[in-house]
């Protein structure tokens, strides 16, 4: 029993002999009271008792611990037969190590970002985020304070319902200004989500609007430990914010990072801290549409109850202020795991489809084990065969065989548990450095282990247990008997020999085609042309906003930045925005254009981006009609904007747009040009209407963005110092050439690709391996057949033709058999595609001609062989 | 008499009566597995011979149903020995095993001492 030692079974052991010690002792005593002498009454004693082991062995089975020996025993076989043949053993297990990391690890990402969508938070299935009108990905927020509110009051159909708001900030006030992001939050945030502080409070409910002198704070735990030196009394002190003191009234736990999935928020205060924004809390629509909205159901209500619940409440709502909910107001409610807002809406649309790439992969694996398995117990038939007319029955056979298939899927797991450990936290490397702060990443958890056992238990039984039945069929008389008849392992084994090469290459292919299309995916959309000029352009953010500054300071900075820019040797062209296109974010506001009537039910909001004079020159985007802004487009200049040209097909058809007004935040903006369509946010999205309005008239976050003559990326360093020679205290950040930035477009398109297309290879080699080893593996076992043809006249030709016919014929039912699954599997793939068809001719016949050229090479080595034996020492081969 | 009659006067133990005459000798009091061999053999005149390789498995097994407890002890000749104690759940078997044990007997002797003329009726 060493393999399972238990210190009860080696106390039961010790005491069963101490037992019949004492037996055999008493008797002895006895016999010796009685006459005879010490000798004869010791091998008297001995005689009566019997087979001390075989009474030992006997005792024990009653202890109910027999089958844990007899495992002990299978699992010793099963090592024993694994070490006989080390190739097959590293070979198998390595391959369904990595096809099981494969599949943890996609879902150690689906673990970390999809299934905890909000970390920390209690029951996350019941949290429901709540979007109005169309929907689409990454929504902005889509509700009024006002109108939040009455929701909150008036539902019978949430146990809570919280609002939130969040954005850069700078902290001031230490040795070094920090950026840090901040969110507005309804008094109940905390609550709905189920958080506890691990320090001080939270928000009391009077608190959620009123203007506080010293407002109060709510620290992250990692802020309060990078920053705070986790100092336990940080409850009631006071630290600054944009320059204003702010009274910490609470820390929460390790862990929670805010209610939007995959961002980070670092502190929190109320909805209105300083009593700046009465106008924002008191209106409902324009700039005071500003909240995130997340609900929690009440236990045993659906989805779609409290979908007509707020549908009934919003309808009233409209009814009450028309003016302020033109277009579309229909609510939405996503669970958290596939919530538009936040990046859970970019994961369900992806890693779900990862995962079964990986499965197939899992799949094929095993089918190739299953294979290299089945040629084992082939050549071991004999062994099988007189061990079974030995008395052992098919079970236990099939038992032994079946442990050998879970020893090798145990190793394989555990190996795969360790590498994903891992590989679980590579995910954050796909995301390039961006303005936003992202929070994502794989994690290793209980569902990622039970996972792994799942993934492992379902190998071993595939590749173990199936070869171990069909081989265990084999009548044992006859294996024996028909020596030489029987070389190729019996028809029926043959069968599912060819079975298993026809699968593996069938699933082979759909990876093979799926990486294909998500590859030439990602080149279109690389190579796509978005509309503006990547190369030669730097871009960094100035803090303004968010350190503190008055409007007036702000404006006066702006220009001497603007100033400052243009004078710097090697730009071309400087400007100022506050969007950068092609970076997952957006800003939209509604937009009622003079003169139209929108259809029902029609959403009115716009993209906006607030620009400066030259910002199309420095990004190449053609004025098409009217002009560009000028530097006399400012405050005290009537509000002026540029339309592009989808804004300008949809509102004004047929029409001059130059001229025409559009009512924004509840002003007119008279439309002075129109501009060439660029790309907004990704390269395959619907063209929404796109409005550029005057930077210094209602601009509000601080991006410069230059031309360079040379590199961008070496001019970084000039235009921060060049910035901080204005005002040193200016937060710069985010300095990084515009191509850099723009790969955030892509970033899904490229984790798919890059999953893929390693899946596909490992793929790849696998089908190809598998028909090389069954083909080889026949070839061998017919070797006497293959003399005896040449015996008889077939030529080395008739010979080649033979094996390679043989492989061929199977690889073509396994691409025949794979085409009809990848017509049937690319349709779930299709929305993921860009600039090419989910059945793209050419991909499929490059990836068919790919799978049956590497197919042929791996049969014409055998065949190869089998040509060049000499046919005298082939036929005496048995 | 030597060894071959004593074992013709032996009878082979009735499949379920171990268990029953193993309950019943710890009715008279804690016993250890020699103690059992010895008293089933005295009180049943040299008859019935325990053999050791049905014993010991069977005291294990009547412990792990909880029909008898062990302990370790000295005997009165100073041997550590296992003495086994029968539980009130043995007891309550033991009851039972008797009375299936009687019905038994019962049965075979009236098979046995059937009266011939009822038997052609």
């Amino acid at each position: 029993m060493k393999w399972f030692p238990s210190f009860g079974f080696q106390r039961h052991k010790r005491e069963l002999q101490e037992e019949i010690d004492a037996h055999l002792q008493m008797a002895i005593a006895d016999r010796v009271a009685r006459g005879e002498t010490a000798e004869t009454a010791r091998q008297a004693a001995a005689r009566e008792f019997g087979n001390i082991p075989l009474v030992q062995d006997v005792t024990r089975e009653m202890w109910g611990q027999a089958w844990l020996e007899q495992l002990g025993r299978d699992v010793r076989y099963a090592l024993r037969q694994l070490r006989k043949s080390p190739g097959f053993t590293i070979a198998a297990t390595t391959m369904l190590a990595v096809a099981i990391c494969a599949n943890s690890t996609v879902f150690s990402w689906i673990d970390g970002t999809m299934l905890r969508p909000i970390p920390g938070a209690r029951d996350t299935g019941e949290l429901v985020s709540l979007q109005r009108g169309e929907r689409n990905f990454s929504p902005t927020p889509p509700f009024s304070y006002l109108d939040y509110r009455d929701l909150r009051e008036q539902n019978h159909t949430f146990a809570g319902i919280l609002a939130y708001h969040h954005d850069w900030i700078t902290l001031t006030g230490g040795a070094q200004p920090e950026r840090a992001y901040i969110a507005n939050v309804s008094a109940n945030y905390f609550d709905v989500l189920g958080i506890k502080p691990v320090l001080g409070r939270f928000f009391l409910a009077e608190e959620e609007t009123r203007p506080d002198a010293v407002p109060n704070v709510v620290l992250g735990y990692s802020l309060w430990k990078t920053r705070y030196a986790k100092d336990p009394a940080i409850v009631g002190k006071s630290i600054e914010i944009a320059r204003h003191p702010v009274t910490v009234i609470g820390v929460v736990p390790e862990g929670f990072v805010g209610a939007m999935p995959g961002i980070r928020e670092d502190l929190w205060v109320t909805l209105d801290p300083l009593g700046t924004d009465v106008w924002r809390m008191t209106h409902r629509s324009g700039g005071a549409v500003w909240l995130n909205v997340i609900g929690r159901l009440r236990p045993g209500v659906s989805r779609g109850q409290t979908a007509r619940d707020l549908d009934t409440l919003m309808h009233h709502i409209v009814a009450a202020y028309p003016n302020d909910h033109l277009g579309d107001n229909r609510i939405t409610l996503d669970p958290m795991w596939r919530s538009p807002f936040g990046a859970n809406g970019y994961m369900a649309a992806t890693l779900p489809i990862l995962l079964g790439i990986a499965a197939v992969v899992l799949l094929l694996t095993c089918a190739n084990v299953a294979t290299l398995t089945l040629v084992r117990f082939v050549s071991r038939r004999r062994e099988l065969a007189i061990r079974q007319s030995l008395g052992a029955n098919r079970m236990q056979l099939v038992r032994q065989m079946v442990m050998e298939g879970a020893m090798l899927s145990t190793v394989a797991g555990v190996v795969a548990l360790a590498l994903t450990s891992w590989t679980s936290k590579t995910f954050a490397w796909f995301f390039p450095p961006n303005s936003n702060p992202v929070a994502l990443n794989g994690s290793m958890d209980s569902k990622v282990v039970i996972g792994i056992a799942v993934a492992s238990l379902l190998a071993g039984m595939l590749c173990g247990a199936l070869p171990a039945w069909r081989s265990s069929h084999a009548p044992a008389i006859e294996v024996l008997k028909a020596e030489s008849a029987s070389i190729s392992g019996g028809s029926r084994n043959r069968k599912l020999l060819s079975g298993l090469v026809v699968a593996q290459i069938a699933l082979s292919l759909p990876l093979l085609l799926c990486s294909g299309l998500f590859l030439r995916t990602l080149r279109n959309l690389a190579g796509a042309n978005p509309g503006f000029e990547q190369d030669h352009i730097l871009t960094a953010s100035v803090g303004l906003n968010i350190a503190g500054y008055s409007h007036g300071e702000e404006q006066v900075i702006r220009h001497k930045i603007l100033d400052r820019m243009s004078a710097l040797p090697g730009v071309e062209v400087a400007s100022l925005t506050d969007w950068i296109p092609m970076t997952l974010g957006h800003k939209g506001e509604d937009a009622y254009p003079e003169g139209y009537v929108p259809h029902p039910h029609e959403s009115l909001q716009v993209y906006h981006a607030e620009v400066a004079p030259r910002y199309f020159e420095s990004l190449h985007i053609p004025i098409l009609e009217g002009r560009e802004f000028t530097p006399g487009d400012d405050e005290k200049a009537p509000r002026v904007l540029i339309v592009d040209e989808t804004a300008a097909r949809r509102y004004w058809p047929g029409q001059d747009p130059l001229g025409k007004k559009l009512m924004v935040w509840g002003s007119p903006f008279t439309v002075v040009g129109v501009a060439r369509n660029s790309t907004h946010m990704l390269v395959n999205e619907a063209p929404e209407p796109m409005v550029y309005m005057s930077f210094f008239q209602v601009g509000y976050e601080t991006i410069v963005q230059v031309k360079t003559e040379g590199n961008p990326a070496d001019l970084a360093p000039a235009v921060e110092n060049a910035i901080h020679e204005i005002d040193a205290r200016l937060p710069v950040f985010d300095v990084r050439p515009m191509r850099e930035s723009t790969q955030m477009a892509n970033i899904f398109a490229v984790i798919q690709s890059a999953l893929a297309g390693m899946f596909a290879l490992i793929g790849l080699v696998l089908a190809v391996t598998g028909i090389y080893g069954v083909v080889a593996y026949r070839t061998q076992m017919r070797t006497h057949e293959i003399g005896v043809r040449m015996a008889l006249g077939a030529s080395r030709v008739d010979v080649l033709r033979l094996v390679l016919l043989q492989g061929m014929w199977l690889t073509g039912i396994g691409l025949a058999v794979g085409l009809a699954v990848a017509l049937g599997l690319t349709r779930v793939i299709a929305r993921l595609l860009y600039g090419i068809g989910a059945n793209d001719p050419v991909t499929m016949v490059s990836v068919v001609m790919l799978l049956g050229a590497m197919s042929l090479l791996a049969c014409y080595f055998p065949a190869h062989r089998a040509m060049l034996r000499n046919p005298v020492t082939a036929i005496r081969e048995l | 008499m030597n060894e071959k009659d004593q074992y013709k006067n032996r009878i082979e133990l009735l499949q379920g009566t171990l268990d029953m005459l193993i309950l019943q000798t710890l009715q008279w009091g804690p016993q250890h597995g020699y103690g059992i061999v010895q008293a089933l053999r005295l009180r049943s005149g040299d008859v019935l011979q325990v053999e050791t390789g049905s014993l010991y498995p069977a005291l294990h097994r009547l412990e792990r149903q909880s029909w008898v407890q062990s302990e370790w002890k000295q005997s009165e000749s100073k041997q550590r020995a296992r003495y086994y104690r029968i539980t009130a759940k043995g007891k309550k078997q033991l009851a039972s095993d008797l009375g299936r044990w009687e019905r038994i007997v019962e049965a075979i002797g009236s098979v046995m001492y059937v009266k011939p003329k009822e038997s052609e009726s």
